[in-house]
């Protein structure tokens, strides 16, 4: 008896330490994450006082200052590039770490080793899309020149450097709650970072949509509806530019090529989400008579923040602005002498293969009238708490075979079964050397120079110098191409269809200081139709850049502050081309009280997006409908993905056929007009909000229905931030969405001494314990801007320092 | 004397060691000296709950509660002080039961003894 009584007092206590001691299911171990002694309460940083730090770190080769300013944004003070970059890397890890890690595992495809089994498609999707392939060829290319090597190494000794000082209690929050472990920091990482940038901005494919469209409508509604240049265009290198160079020759356009697989998936309405804006304006347009440039990068917006702002600072550079966390040198930013930024190209640099293999073992593939063999590349998947997965992936020399099965995960939907994919992010490239050369450069030729080192994802470089210069650079290594070749699935068989070599880096659209005194992005087309090569049929709408360009064209004597209210316009294009066009097909007479109620607040409405407007949330959700009313009957059909045509597309048809065929719904009897779907989509907008909200009250006000807000990078519920009410929306400057918009706005005033001014929905810190985790959030939101401190020594008192932190060997 | 003893080891081992030393030490100690049931489960229980809300106050207040407020919010306990009493209680808990259980575990042991020389 006291033998049973004795053992059950040890087994209680054990069993109590391992309940608590245990992750289960997504709670984490619960006495070990509340321990204050280790456990979250570890992570509440002091508000009140600061330190002043000293590290020792075997590699560094000299002093380093690191000071620390008011917004916690370090300034490092190197004496050489080498030290320059250790620094970056620590100071990044030491704000950063989790984020840095958590990002490259999931474009790793390691997802699975930290929350387990649940995100095994997450993984897969990665590894088969080639990322891991990718970073190690791109791996190659970076390693091979010293400069960029140094850098990379550095870096990565940096990181670790600061990895090493941690202890368990010190770990940054997301460990303790997912409860995993830092890994020690690799050069291949930096690589896996920029590719998971390109698979941000360069992995959107609509050819198995396109294909799927083709089959069904034939190629004369195909090329209507999907025309290879917009109705409206306002092209970043201004109409009429002349193209100063003896263009390769383009490469013949063999038969065209329709047959294709398809799978079981919804047609979904291209979501506009990722775009930026940039543009500079010359000296002759501004008050001082030095240039201005300003860039808004927009991105899926997260806390911690994307963006990392730094200044770097050793012999031969000094430069400030924002890196990502993961690779070194500054990405957009400005020096004494020049500023620069960027937005994405819609360049298709993603393409799709259709390989008709041997036999069901996929070892070999026809291929210009041979069987070629295919290689495998074996890819482990480790699973947290379960047994590793080795997936087999079958190369060609396209690239992978992404998928043989169509799996349930909602990024692989665009994926054509069987087929191979070419992308760009899988070849060897070498992009930090741009931001190197960038980083150091003094004027336009620099900036050229630095622009060949670049490949992808392919971005419009603004660039502006003291020099009173301006230019704009659609840039990247863009594949030699037939007309529309990518737009549907390509024939894998047949050598034609191969990418056949690439622009000339030279060649790439580009403008220096055109007469019109300013240059400027806003994703839209890259040139007008007299460009030689063809980059892509289909680029983000035009509204953004009609806007841009209309108030830059009017705008003389420009300030910061003409420049910062721009970046927060809210005026909509599209309002402005369809309101007009829209209300005279309402029915009056046929509406509720509520429903004219809300016409009333349209026909006043000034066509801006503001944060109070009751007219856009109508006018948003009316237009949104509309759009389904007219194409869903005809491009939803069950098992076959297709895609709806553009807006501009949309538009132009309400503006300029009234009769078009498409306006009747194809499941009724009775032969709908453009009025009468006008009509009901406005009733839905309508009865929507009124569902929602009640009556129209306050609640109707834009910023209430969008609901911006940036969330955890891991959607942890409390790590977000609060709802804002502010305007914008996509159609406009202020490209603001629900959590999607301007991931850092910019504004450089050149001159004899530059002047930065700059924000960011978030803070330096990516520990939820710190208070400059979020504290630049409001600024933001208010569409104001922060002074940059570009300090010149590291005793430079125009700022407030709030801390230092000196590094030895 | 349990109480005493349990607070100053606790605080001094948890600089180093994982949170279940407060297991070990409840149980050691209420095992040694523990007087009476009762005794063993309370002075464990009070003495691990002050240290751990006393601690996490330390870390928490110069941090204006901001993170507690956030991680109230992501366990779905809402308040901050109600994490706080969550932390302290659940800690207090185990460590009570440990030291109710290494002193019970002594008086099983003793009494097997007894129970061996009367045999």
């Amino acid at each position: 008896m006291n033998k049973i009584k004795a053992l059950f007092c040890v087994i209680i206590p054990i069993a109590l330490a391992f309940l608590f001691n245990t992750k289960l299911g997504s709670m984490p171990p619960v006495l070990k994450f509340l321990n204050p002694f280790m456990g979250f309460w570890q992570n509440a940083e002091n508000n009140h006082f600061m330190f002043n730090h000293k590290a020792k770190i075997k590699g560094a080769i000299d002093k380093i200052e690191i000071v620390f300013d008011d917004r916690m944004i370090p300034h490092i003070f190197a004496q050489n590039d080498h030290d320059l970059y250790l620094a970056q890397g620590y100071v990044t890890a030491m704000h950063r770490l989790w984020q840095m890690d958590f990002q490259t595992r999931f474009a790793a495809g390691r997802i699975s080793e930290v929350v387990g089994g649940k995100a095994i498609e997450v993984d897969r999707y990665q590894r088969r899309m080639g990322m891991v392939y990718g970073a190690e060829n791109s791996l190659k290319g970076m390693m091979a020149d010293p400069k960029a090597k140094e850098m990379i190494l550095a870096y990565t000794e940096g990181i670790n450097a600061y990895i090493k000082t941690l202890s368990k209690a010190n770990y940054p929050l997301e460990y303790k709650i997912l409860d995993f472990k830092p890994e020690d920091w690799t050069p291949v990482k930096c690589a896996l970072l920029l590719k998971q940038m390109s698979a941000v901005l360069a992995m959107g494919s609509d050819e198995f949509y396109m294909t799927n469209i083709l089959k069904k409508f034939g190629p004369e509604v195909t090329k209507n509806l999907f025309p290879d240049y917009p109705f409206r265009e306002d092209p970043i290198i201004p109409v009429g530019t002349k193209w100063n160079f003896s263009s390769l020759p383009i490469p013949k356009t063999p038969e065209s090529f329709t047959q294709a697989q398809t799978g079981e998936v919804k047609t979904t309405e291209k979501v506009e989400g990722i775009g930026s804006n940039n543009w500079a304006l010359s000296g002759a347009k501004t008050a001082s008579g030095y240039p201005i440039l300003a860039n808004d990068p927009h991105l899926d917006l997260t806390l911690p923040s994307i963006w990392y702002q730094i200044q770097l600072h050793a012999p031969g550079v000094n430069t400030y602005g924002v890196s990502l966390p993961g690779a070194p040198g500054v990405i957009i930013g400005f020096n004494q002498k020049i500023a620069w930024g960027v937005t994405n190209v819609a360049a298709d640099v993603l393409d799709f293969y259709q390989i008709k293999f041997k036999d069901s073992s996929h070892n070999e593939y026809w291929y210009n009238n041979k069987w070629k063999t295919t290689t495998k590349r074996l890819e482990t998947i480790k699973v947290r708490g379960g047994k590793d997965e080795i997936d087999t992936v079958y190369y060609t020399h396209h690239g992978p075979v992404v998928y043989f099965q169509k799996p349930k995960y909602g990024r692989a939907d665009n994926v054509p079964v069987g087929d191979a994919l070419r992308w760009i992010a899988h070849d060897e490239s070498n992009e930090l050397m741009t931001f190197y050369y960038l980083n150091r450069g003094k004027n336009y030729n620099d900036y050229r120079k630095a622009l060949t080192f670049y490949t992808a994802p392919a971005q419009n470089f603004v660039f502006a110098s003291v020099d009173n210069d301006i230019a704009i650079t659609p840039n990247g290594k863009f594949p030699l191409k037939w007309k529309d070749q990518g737009k549907f699935i390509l024939d894998g068989t047949d050598p034609a269809y191969d990418w056949q070599g690439w622009i000339p880096n030279a060649q790439n659209p580009t403008v220096k200081n055109p007469p019109r005194g300013f240059v400027s992005s806003a994703n839209q087309s890259s040139t007008d139709t007299a460009y030689p090569y063809y980059i892509n049929w289909e680029f983000a709408p035009y509204e953004r850049g009609k806007r841009i360009n209309d108030r830059l064209s009017a705008m003389n004597k420009a300030t910061l502050d003409s420049i910062r209210l721009m970046q927060t316009d809210n005026y909509s294009i599209m309002a402005q081309n369809l309101v007009p066009a829209l209300l005279p097909l309402l029915n009056n007479e046929q509406l509720n009280a509520t429903q004219k109620e809300a016409l009333a607040y349209l026909n006043k409405w000034n066509k801006r997006y503001d944060a109070h407007e009751i007219a856009a949330s109508v006018f948003e959700i009316w237009t949104k409908r509309l759009s389904y009313d007219i194409w869903a009957d005809e491009f939803e059909v069950k098992g076959i993905p297709m895609r709806y045509p553009s807006r501009d597309r949309t538009v132009e048809m309400i503006l300029k056929e009234p009769n078009a065929t498409w306006y009747d719904n194809v499941n009724t009897a009775k032969k709908e007009t453009l009025s009468d779907l006008a009509n009901e989509a406005f009733k839905y907008s309508c009865d929507s909000l009124e569902r929602r909200f009640g009556p129209i009250n306050k609640d109707w006000e834009w910023a209430n229905v969008k609901q911006s807000n940036v969330p955890h990078l891991a959607k942890i519920p409390g790590f977000g931030s609060k709802v804002l009410q502010i305007g914008g929306a996509k159609s406009t400057i202020n490209a603001l969405g629900e959590s999607n918009g301007p991931s850092w706005r910019m504004v450089i005033e050149l001159g004899k001494m530059p002047k930065g001014h700059g924000v960011y929905p978030g803070g330096q810190s990516g520990n939820p314990g710190s208070k400059f985790y979020d504290n630049m959030i409001d600024t933001w939101a208010n569409g104001k801007l922060y002074d940059l401190f570009y300090m010149q020594s590291p005793d430079d008192k125009s700022g407030t320092i709030i801390s230092r932190l000196k590094i030895s060997k | 004397m349990v109480f005493i003893v349990i607070l100053i080891i606790c605080f001094l081992l948890q600089m180093v060691a994982p949170w279940w030393i407060i297991i070990v030490i409840a149980f050691a100690t209420c095992g040694i000296i523990g007087k009476t049931g009762k005794i063993a489960f309370w002075q464990s229980f009070l003495a691990i709950f002050l240290l751990w809300i006393g601690y996490a106050l330390f870390k928490s207040l110069p941090n204006d509660n901001v993170l507690a407020g956030r991680v109230a919010v992501m366990t779905g306990i809402k308040i901050w002080w109600a994490l706080l009493l969550v932390t302290g209680f659940l800690s207090g808990l185990v460590a009570g039961i440990s030291g109710y259980c290494g002193y019970q575990f002594r008086m099983a042991m003793l009494a097997k003894k007894t129970d061996e020389k009367i045999a």
